[in-house]
């Protein structure tokens, strides 16, 4: 279509747009509803992944049990513990495995600075901070292997534990006393999101390298053995060869799932990722139904107008219009009505998205707001959105225009 | 320039079969100034439309400037009445919210002509009725007898060899009827091929030849 006729059309349209003013809104509200939706939905599932991973990522975690099952003549009912050769027993017989690392914790009381509290204390290995996220504060640091390897008296404890013995001062380099043994502390957990644990949020928890952890614990076994995957197809692979590995050492029945427990986070994260997709589908067709509302009305009005124009649709033809043209002309109508509602609707949405971004976040009180505060505009959702936007104004605009150009020129003149 | 081969139009309105042309044979001439004239009902205004190319005959030939248009296509027509046709109707029909100037430049926008070409041809076709000074006014600004001749001016933006004018003087009074038709009357003589309907007999003095129809039939 030649530019200079679509001027003309533009021009035309200016004249008489004062109708369009209510539908308008109705354009502006829909565009704002599904982008607000699709944010605030994308922003559900974003949360979700992060609080997730607050606990750790791609982890499958092994806790020790009670066999419910007869095995070999052995009864049911037997305790399972793990224990520390466990480690490299089944990261010998694992390939899939990528790290691996052991778990003990025991209530324990912790003094430092004249205060006294008991919280849980953990022993692990260095290995153990990529696979929970134990991010360290600037300045701190997790413990490296030289320090589980040497035993040394070292510390990583929680934000909540830094800000309860220490208060506002600095925690890195102080010492404190675990069972009446001095530690000293070298990091801080930084700030999480966190929706899973076991034994509360790491803000609360203290670790200590496992040799240490040795040293103040008399306990043989281990609690927990952590396992990251080489990727995450494994998962599955790896839950089921180490109940076979482990039914065949403390001789249970591999199909047991009471004699050690697994839990396959990445299974779960799946799940989750699942529902909240679901969600923000949801969430993206009423954004849909309430921009098909004003897409309505863009089409009633499109036919209003050409009925109304329908003289000037007989004078154009009769001056040569081509059916093309007249239905560009009625096509580019319904896009120039839908570009200014969704403009400011994209405008405003947009804006809010970034407004509700900016309201700090509650790390220790985790509750909806944390799911709700986080709002993502992407470039998916503008992606998404223009295609529905782009359907939209063809389907609004084609019918009214084709009824436009296959009018009858005569008729049409004739018609007041 | 305009040959026609017995053609009929029929329409069907419910049951009944109304024959609003019945074996029409007609020839006009290039450069001849023709009106049509007859009571109401007796088939000029489909006369006309079917010259226009508004309408295709239901029967018979209809070969306009040695080209046969009776199996065309709508964008077919639409071309030659854009190149070869100059529509003046009775009620002017102006786009109500464009300027005078926008209303003659439309047919060469539907062809794409170039924007100072174009800007050439209606300062050129204002100049010939009399109308520049009023070029950014809208119809309902104008006179009647100023919205015909911007209607005329729009009937020639393309040039075309044939004018039809439908009622050309039918809304106006005496003295802007008269303006027209001398406007008309001077296109004639620059060689132009002017079909005219009317039912005002001084207004047809000014043609040529008169075609005389009853019930859809040429009286000779």
């Amino acid at each position: 279509m030649r530019l200079t006729l679509v001027r003309f059309f533009l021009s035309e349209f200016r004249k008489r747009r004062k109708k369009v003013a209510l539908i308008t809104f109705a354009l502006f509200w829909g565009t704002m509803s599904i982008l607000l939706l699709l944010a605030f939905g994308q922003g559900l599932s974003t949360q979700f992944r992060v609080s997730f991973s607050g606990l750790g990522q791609n982890l499958i975690m092994i806790r020790g049990g009670q066999t419910s099952k007869t095995y070999q003549g052995l009864p049911k009912g037997r305790r399972i513990r793990l224990y520390p050769p466990d480690i490299s027993y089944l990261q010998e017989r694992i390939p899939e495995i990528q790290i691996i690392a052991p778990e003990s914790y025991n209530n324990m009381p912790v003094s430092a600075n004249g205060k006294e509290i008991n919280r849980m204390v953990h022993g692990t290995t260095a290995d153990f901070a990529k696979m929970r996220s134990q991010i360290p504060q600037i300045g701190g640091r997790f413990f490296n292997p030289d320090d589980v390897k040497f035993g040394r008296k070292v510390a990583f404890i929680g934000w909540n534990v830094a800000r309860d013995l220490f208060g506002d001062a600095n925690p890195l380099g102080k010492r404190i006393f675990i069972q009446r043994v001095p530690f000293i502390v070298i990091g801080v957990l930084q700030k999480k999101l966190q929706d899973s644990m076991y034994n509360g949020p790491d803000a609360e928890q203290i670790y200590l390298p496992f040799s240490a952890f040795s040293q103040i614990d008399s306990q043989y076994h281990i609690d927990r053995i952590h396992i990251q995957p080489l990727s995450v197809q494994h998962s599955s692979l790896i839950e089921e060869r180490i109940c076979t590995l482990l039914g065949n050492k403390y001789r249970f029945d591999n199909t047991d799932r009471y004699a050690v427990y697994i839990w396959n986070t990445i299974e779960n994260s799946k799940e989750g990722m699942a529902i909240f997709k679901g969600i923000e589908i949801f969430l993206g067709i009423i954004g849909v139904l309430t921009l098909l509302i004003g897409a309505v009305g863009v089409t009633n009005l499109m036919y209003a107008i050409v009925k109304e124009r329908t003289q000037e649709i007989g004078i154009k033809m009769a001056l040569g219009a081509k059916r093309r043209t007249i239905v560009t002309q009625f096509f580019l109508e319904t896009l120039f009505i839908f570009a200014k509602g969704t403009f400011w609707g994209f405008i405003s949405a947009f804006n809010l998205v970034n407004l509700v971004r900016l309201i700090p976040m509650n790390y220790d009180n985790f509750g909806i707001e944390s799911y709700l505060l986080r709002p993502v505009f992407s470039l998916q959702i503008f992606i998404v959105y223009l295609i529905i936007v782009g359907t939209l104004v063809f389907l609004s605009g084609i019918f009214p225009a084709l009824r436009a150009s296959k009018m009858n020129p005569i008729e049409s003149l004739r018609y007041e | 320039m305009i040959q026609f081969s017995k053609i009929k139009k029929i329409y069907l309105t419910g049951s009944q079969a109304l024959k609003a042309l019945d074996d029409v044979s007609l020839e006009i001439k290039k450069g001849e100034f023709v009106s049509i004239m007859g009571p109401s009902g007796s088939g000029k205004s489909t006369i006309m439309n079917i010259i226009g190319c508004l309408d295709t005959p239901s029967e018979g030939e209809y070969v306009l400037d040695k080209e046969n248009v009776s199996g065309l296509t709508f964008d077919q027509l639409a071309a030659i009445r854009n190149g070869k046709i100059g529509f003046v109707f009775q009620n002017f029909n102006l786009l109500p919210y464009a300027t005078a100037w926008e209303n003659i430049e439309l047919p060469m926008l539907f062809n794409g002509k170039r924007a100072k070409k174009r800007k050439e041809r209606i300062t050129e076709l204002f100049e010939a009725v009399g109308l520049y000074d009023w070029r950014d006014h809208k119809p309902s600004e104008l006179s009647g007898g100023q919205q015909q001749r911007v209607a005329l001016a729009r009937a020639l933006a393309n040039d075309p060899p044939i004018i039809l004018a439908d009622e050309p003087t039918g809304n106006l009074d005496s003295q802007s009827g008269i303006e027209i038709m001398e406007l008309l009357s001077g296109l004639w003589k620059e060689g132009h091929t002017i079909v005219m309907v009317t039912h005002d007999e001084s207004i047809a003095t000014y043609s040529e030849r008169t075609i005389q129809l009853f019930d859809g039939k040429i009286n000779i």
